[in-house]
């Protein structure tokens, strides 16, 4: 019986735990806020009047630090492009005929009800909480269970690959679109009220500038990216064993 | 403007590359080497405003404390420069080898420029981290893309590590975050003067360990032979020219703007960790057999001189590191060019194998001698140049162990590049004649990735030579001084 | 009590660490990672909580909590998730080749 994993374990226990420590004394060493300062309480005072949102949130991921949110949907593209590399070369050879029809018939009732909850969540998304990210996992949601439920081969012809890509690389220059309009206005990249983009009503669906659209433009590549990771990954499952293996040049 | 333009021509081509595919089948060379040569020189341009007009880009027109700013002073200009250069070598050699086929990697290798050149910009904590992700996880599909079972399990040890350093650097964030409530590099320069102790001792530890495990330093550089030699070549040369390099940009930027006047606890560390790079990664690097991951230790080593440049934590160390930074990139890019495509021409990645190379390949095996004597760091070349620079900073700022570990480096350095040479000089052992007569060997035609390594190669020697002009010299403790100029960054982003 | 939160999550992002430390299934692995990134998101939400407050959408009708944690916690969320997608997925292209995902098994890089 070797010692030397025990000791490893043992040596990492002991680092893992000294770590903890040194880690919750600088939390604890904080003192406890009672209000809220800095950057968040301008955010908070003065977000109706400059973006013309009603979420803080939202209005602090697609105005004032969008740029942010533009890097993360890179990651997702980037992400959705490296898993669709990786089960590239797998065929479709047959997809499982899906679940009862009990299950079908539910799931096709419910549906459309699904979709709808997800274009509320994004296109209300600078009213309420919510935005383009939780709709579009939703959408993906969908397109899931439509996988499950029927087969991918159903969710295939409803909704193609090739459709997929294109929405996901639309929602990319979308956003980039309406970055390159600040710009070219003089105001700075992805700016919003600044960039000439209407203010509407406070509190009405068309208010707030570019932050809808934006949403819709995040809505779209989170909903296209995750479908497509999900379904690249059932797609191999489905295919069955195969031991081709080789380069990744398609 | 050039400044955004320099992050976004990048990511729009690569968000372009697949609705082109799917437009037509397989994308043009041409097409691509547009958009590249775009990218290129957009990033050049950035990195021409950043040395001449250091300038601050305030997106959406909001003030750096409520929204993300943009820097571009010397230190970003140098490292732009940089990877300009690094990428478009390593773009031109995919290009000649695999054309214009695997549209994913050319999309990969867009979104990678563009964050690389995102991080090189950024004025703000969190933005950092978001590009550090995007140009990771792009890291990561690169090193997996020829998919065999080597790709894809250093491609998996890349990951894990590199996400928990990642998360460190999140929770990093989170706790300068908690204790400052703003997350703009230059307002936390002063706002973390005044935070309780412990607090910035959790910082510094998240913040340095993170950023030291995605750089490949000692202890946590398990990732890095692995993935640098299961990668293809053109893939290898960027991972140890370029991408290493804009890792090291991050640990020096966090490190001089947050912790130069707050903890310098944090640059003895870096100093240590390095020390322990440049042992471990040349006595590593002595036992290999394999040529690739030779040169993978050999970058670990080197990232070690690197660190004991930043740990001296002052404007002639800083400038000796960005100085053997770009001289690294030069000599380890060619190195790797060469190495793989020799190894193609061999067949084979074992040392012992690849013999009889100076009777067919002459010119690859003498640029190669170049490189490997100036990374060594034999006098004339420009690796001994920025070495002894490293070794006068650190004898500067007062340590002595370092130049003696830089020494100890550079003789086993020797020992294993001359047994890679030797092994080149060899006569062939007769393995050509096992292929029947009517195979005949033909040496492929690799004039662009040839061109471009004699280029790197006839470089090393210009810019062993340069340091002896003072107008270079200037230059380069310029770009030291705004590594460690702290109040001149604040003032540049706040306007004071 | 907020502290109690921060002290859970710390320990949760130490089970994590030491989860990968040890491993000797890929999926737990995975797994530790999971752990990590949830506690660390813990920590960042926690941070923005203000007794008595309410969720930051105008009106307020009292104090509203920091807003700035939520969209970080957001963003990092999905930066996450695509992290330990990518994982998943060359977990199961390895498990193709080798026929198993035990990690003293699947050492074929060494030195």
């Amino acid at each position: 019986m070797s010692i030397k994993p025990y000791i490893f374990r043992i040596a990492s226990l002991i680092l893992c735990v000294s770590l903890g420590l040194m880690l919750f004394r600088g939390i604890a060493a904080l003192p406890v806020t009672e209000k809220v300062t800095g950057p968040a309480s301008h955010y908070l005072a003065r977000t109706a009047g400059e973006t013309g949102a009603r979420n803080v949130v939202g209005a602090i991921l697609f105005d004032y630090r969008a740029f942010d949110t533009l890097g993360e949907s890179t990651v997702i593209f980037t992400a959705v492009c490296g898993i669709a590399m990786l089960f590239s070369r797998r065929k479709f050879h047959r997809s499982s005929r899906g679940l009862s029809f009990i299950a079908k018939r539910g799931i096709g009732i419910m549906v459309p009800f699904l979709l709808m909850y997800a274009s509320v969540i994004i296109l209300f998304g600078h009213l309420s909480p919510g935005g383009g990210f939780q709709g579009g996992t939703i959408f993906a949601t969908v397109t899931v269970l439509l996988c499950v439920v029927f087969g991918s081969s159903f969710e295939s012809q409803y909704f193609p690959p090739r459709t997929k890509d294109i929405l996901e690389s639309g929602g990319a220059l979308l956003f980039s679109g309406i970055g390159l309009i600040g710009l070219a206005a003089g105001t700075g990249f992805l700016s919003n009220i600044a960039a000439g983009f209407p203010a509407g009503i406070f509190g009405s669906f068309l208010s707030a500038g570019s932050v809808p659209i934006l949403n819709v433009a995040v809505g779209m590549k989170v909903g296209a990216g995750l479908s497509t990771i999900f379904y690249s990954m059932i797609k191999m499952l489905d295919a069955g064993h195969d031991h081709r293996e080789g380069g990744g040049i398609e | 403007m050039t400044l955004v333009l320099a992050i976004m021509v990048p990511l729009l081509s690569a968000f372009l590359v697949p609705l082109f595919h799917l437009a037509r089948k397989t994308l043009s060379v041409g097409l691509i080497g547009i958009m590249g040569l775009a990218s290129i020189s957009a990033a050049l341009a950035a990195a021409h405003t950043g040395w001449y007009s250091p300038a601050v880009s305030l997106l959406g027109g909001w003030a750096p404390d409520i929204g993300i700013a943009l820097v571009g002073d010397r230190l970003s200009s140098a490292f732009l420069l940089m990877t300009a250069i690094g990428s478009g070598a390593a773009l031109a050699c995919a290009l000649e080898k695999f054309g214009g086929g695997p549209w994913r990697f050319y999309a990969l290798f867009f979104l990678m420029l563009g964050s690389m050149n995102g991080i090189l910009l950024t004025g703000d904590l969190f933005n950092l981290f978001v590009f550090y992700e995007i140009f990771s996880v792009a890291a990561y599909l690169m090193v997996a893309f020829s998919m065999s079972w080597q790709a894809l399990e250093a491609g998996l040890k890349y990951l894990v590590l590199g996400t928990i350093g990642a998360l460190f650097i999140l929770l990093g964030t989170a706790f300068t975050f908690m204790a400052t409530g703003v997350l703009n590099m230059a307002l936390l320069a002063e706002a973390l003067a005044s935070i309780p102790r412990e607090t910035l001792t959790a910082i510094s530890a998240c913040l340095v360990l993170g950023l030291t495990i995605k750089t490949g330093a000692f202890p946590v550089h398990f990732w890095l032979p692995d993935a640098h030699s299961s990668a293809q070549t053109a893939v290898s040369a960027l991972l140890s020219g370029v991408l290493i390099k804009v890792s090291i940009y991050a640990l020096m930027r966090v490190c001089y703007i947050f912790f130069l006047g707050t903890n310098g606890a944090v640059f003895l560390a870096i100093t240590v960790i390095g020390s322990f790079s440049v042992l471990g990664g040349h006595l590593m690097a002595l036992r290999q057999d394999d040529i690739k991951r030779l040169l993978a230790y050999s970058t670990v080593a080197q990232i070690g001189y690197i660190l004991i440049g930043i740990g001296c934590a002052s404007a002639a160390g800083a400038a000796a590191a960005v100085f053997h930074a770009f001289n690294h990139m030069l000599m380890k890019m060619g190195l790797f060019i060469t190495a793989g495509n020799l190894s193609e021409e061999k067949g084979t990645r074992e040392i012992c194998g690849l013999t009889g190379l100076w009777k067919s390949h002459p010119l690859w095996v003498s640029a190669f001698a170049v490189l490997s004597a100036s990374i060594v760091g034999i006098p004339p070349l420009n690796g001994f140049m920025s070495k002894w620079f490293i070794i006068l900073s650190s004898a500067g700022a007062g340590t002595v162990i370092p130049a003696l570990v830089i020494a100890a480096g550079t003789v086993i350095s020797a020992a294993y590049y001359l047994r890679v040479l030797s092994a080149f000089i060899s006569p062939d052992e007769g393995s050509s004649d096992d292929l029947p007569p009517s195979v005949p060997r033909k040496p492929r035609r690799r004039s662009v990735s040839f061109a471009i390594v004699g280029s790197f190669a006839l470089l090393c020697l210009v810019l062993g030579v340069m340091p002896f002009s003072p107008i270079f010299r200037e230059y380069f403790s310029s770009i030291g001084q705004t590594a460690v100029d702290v109040e001149a960054y604040v003032g540049l982003v706040t306007g004071r | 009590m907020i502290l109690l939160s921060y002290a859970t999550a710390v320990i949760i992002f130490c089970i994590g660490l030491y989860t990968i430390m040890i491993r000797r299934n890929l999926f737990k692995t995975v797994l530790g990672l999971a752990l990590m990134e949830s506690a660390v998101l813990l920590i960042i939400v926690s941070s923005g909580y203000i007794p008595g407050g309410v969720p930051p959408i105008a009106p307020f009708s009292g104090p509203a909590v920091n807003p700035l944690p939520h969209a970080f916690t957001l963003t990092a969320i999905v930066i996450g998730a695509s992290d330990i997608a990518l994982a998943l997925a060359f977990i199961v292209k390895l498990h193709r080749h080798y026929r198993t995902v035990d990690l003293d098994r699947i050492r074929g890089l060494r030195g």
